[in-house]
């Protein structure tokens, strides 16, 4: 798997990398924005590892994923931020990152959300599984009555985030549920596009206040 | 006594207290401070002012002159209160000068000459009303802002009404002058308190907007250092050091006072739920995680908050490593989800002595009028907490 790191902190970017399992290769680091775009397209590659902040940019990571827009669909953004502020993870993820995960996690976690990212998967932590819940008024009730609906989850939906938000590990989630790994990881993109597209006013609230729309 | 005793004297006297005025005060507070500096009735000194003023005004003179000069008191409450009802006593006799105005000009004596004094007093002095609402009242709590308005209103339309009354009597052109004149005044005075009290708010609200700009720059500028240093310092000291604890401690702070702002509404679940993870984070090796889903403000059950407390230490002593917190505020009911990932322990076979599961979580919640699940195997431990809603809010 061949990944790019973008951080502007050359302490952060080393440490990370030696910390990364085998089946990671580090292609290339980037510094800035400027930079982070130039590699993206020059590399293509599996994964990019992108820093939410980075200095120097307007919209940081933001904006360096809607400079990579065409992309996106063969390289996939995972985000990476100091914060797990709503505004920094609604963001990035609605400028098309496949997943957010905070710069305090280990190595082993890293590798393994770089796995899933690099799969198709999307990578929820237990915040952002219960910022989700708040922004789908799902802890009110509110739930989809079609399947296509976007502005609210599905009872599914709902369950699936509620174990994450409890630190549940997508295995876990499948055991308790009974149903596959596969069903979960379903489920799980299936409500990071409903981030990515939906309308509601708690999600474009914080992004139009942004400026990321 | 002697000149050579004096110094003595003075030194062994215990120093006067410092002549400051009053923040409670009548008028100027100038009297209080006085007789408090001479350690003497406050009476006697109002007194003395009394009959100098009254011999050719030198006690006023000297009352406006240690007014100006002597400081507040600084210890006090930072609001001036005073008692002497200034405003209101000069609308009044600005009201008394106007009607003398008008008396006169209905005597009917031709020659408007007569007219001057009482008409440039009552102006005046509707002047002076305004000028002391707006300068001694401004931030005094005893006279508050309807007080305020209610003088300038009264003032106001007192100069407009004389002036508007003088008009219909052509005596000469002197009370025509005058009567447009003073009109033109009580126009004025009704408009001034609006626009300083416009100003006033236009200044408060740049100033509100300069200081919120400046806290965001501040923001801005933590998050993107030392935040970042506090989270590359957790990553190179490994998870469970001390330097990653403390260093995961200040983010938490410094977080907290970045994005919940400087007023967290205290005493509800969540706040509380977050207090607990801090403080366990200090003292185990541990991270606490606590998300917190629904509207949390308006519960703050002991029992739900003590159980969950219970939980979390547990989970931090017994299993230490990475725990997760959930909260979630739903239609009917709150439930917390602690759960870690230690070896796990029997339920069925705790012993009796191990009060804190049996006694401080299933009891408490149960008395409350909730329920409390211990899950526990070999990937680890999850205690479920659930209180109906209506048990949460009582």
């Amino acid at each position: 798997m061949r990944v790019l790191l973008v951080d502007d902190h050359s302490i952060f970017r080393s440490g990370l990398r030696a910390e990364l399992g085998g089946a990671v290769e580090v292609v290339g680091e980037a510094a800035t924005a400027d930079e982070a775009v130039r590699m993206a397209h020059e590399l293509r590659p599996d994964v990019v590892l992108l820093d939410v902040h980075l200095p120097g940019s307007e919209g940081g990571g933001a904006e360096v994923l809607r400079r990579c827009a065409d992309l996106l669909g063969e390289v996939r953004f995972l985000a990476l931020s100091v914060s797990d502020a709503a505004e920094d993870v609604v963001g990035v993820i609605r400028a098309g990152a496949r997943g957010y995960i905070t710069k305090t996690s280990s190595g082993a976690e890293v590798t393994r959300a770089l796995t899933s990212v690099a799969d198709g998967d999307a990578v929820f932590s237990p915040r952002l599984a219960g910022f989700v819940l708040d922004a789908f008024g799902a802890a009110q009730g509110e739930q989809a009555v079609a399947d296509d609906e976007l502005d609210r989850l599905s009872a599914r939906e709902r369950e699936v985030m509620r174990l994450i938000a409890r630190g549940y590990a997508y295995k876990e989630v499948a055991a308790e549920l009974y149903i596959s790994i596969k069903t979960v990881e379903t489920h799980v993109s299936a409500v990071l596009r409903k981030l990515q597209l939906s309308s509601r006013h708690e999600l474009t609230a914080w992004a139009l206040e942004r400026k990321l729309l | 006594m002697t000149a050579a005793e004096a110094p003595r004297a003075i030194a062994a006297r215990p120093a006067r207290p410092v002549l400051r005025r009053p923040r409670r005060m009548v008028l100027g507070g100038v009297c209080a401070g006085v007789a408090h500096h001479l350690e003497r009735p406050v009476a006697v000194v109002r007194v003395v002012t009394v009959v100098l003023a009254l011999l050719g005004g030198a006690g006023v003179l000297l009352y406006l002159w240690l007014w100006a000069l002597v400081p507040l008191d600084e210890e006090e409450a930072p609001r001036v209160r005073r008692a002497f009802p200034g405003a209101a006593i000069l609308v009044s006799l600005a009201g008394v000068a106007a009607l003398v105005a008008l008396a006169s000009a209905h005597g009917g004596a031709p020659g408007g000459d007569r007219l001057i004094p009482p008409v440039v007093d009552s102006a005046g002095l509707a002047i002076l009303a305004l000028a002391w609402t707006l300068v001694l009242d401004r931030a005094d709590p005893r006279h508050d802002e309807r007080y305020r308005r209610v003088i300038g209103a009264v003032a106001g339309g007192l100069l407009v009404t004389e002036g508007l009354l003088l008009l219909p009597f052509p005596h000469s052109t002197v009370s025509t002058v005058l009567g447009v004149v003073v009109a033109a005044v009580g126009i004025v005075i009704l408009i001034v308190p609006r626009i300083v009290g416009f100003w006033t708010d236009l200044m408060a609200e740049r100033t509100a907007r300069d200081r919120e700009s400046q806290r965001a720059e501040i923001a801005a500028h933590l998050h993107d250092s030392v935040l970042q240093t506090l989270a590359i310092i957790q990553h190179r000291a490994g998870p469970q050091s001390e330097v990653a604890r403390l260093a995961r401690a200040q983010e938490r702070e410094l977080r907290d006072w970045l994005f919940a702002g400087t007023d967290p509404f205290a005493g509800d679940v969540a706040t509380e739920l977050r207090t607990t993870a801090g403080e366990l984070e200090l003292a185990h090796p541990v991270r606490v995680e606590v998300v917190a889903v629904g509207d949390a403000a308006e519960v703050h059950s002991a029992a739900l908050i003590g159980a969950a407390r219970e939980a979390m230490l547990n989970a931090a002593r017994h299993a230490g490593g990475d725990v997760a917190v959930y909260l979630e505020v739903g239609e009917e009911a709150v439930e917390v989800f602690v759960r870690d990932r230690g070896a796990g322990f029997d339920v069925d076979a705790l012993p009796e002595g191990r009060i804190g599961v049996r006694e401080s979580i299933v009891g408490r919640m149960e008395r409350a009028g909730g329920q409390a699940t211990v899950r526990s195997d070999a990937r680890g431990t999850e205690v479920r907490l659930r209180l109906p809603l209506e048990a949460a809010r009582a």
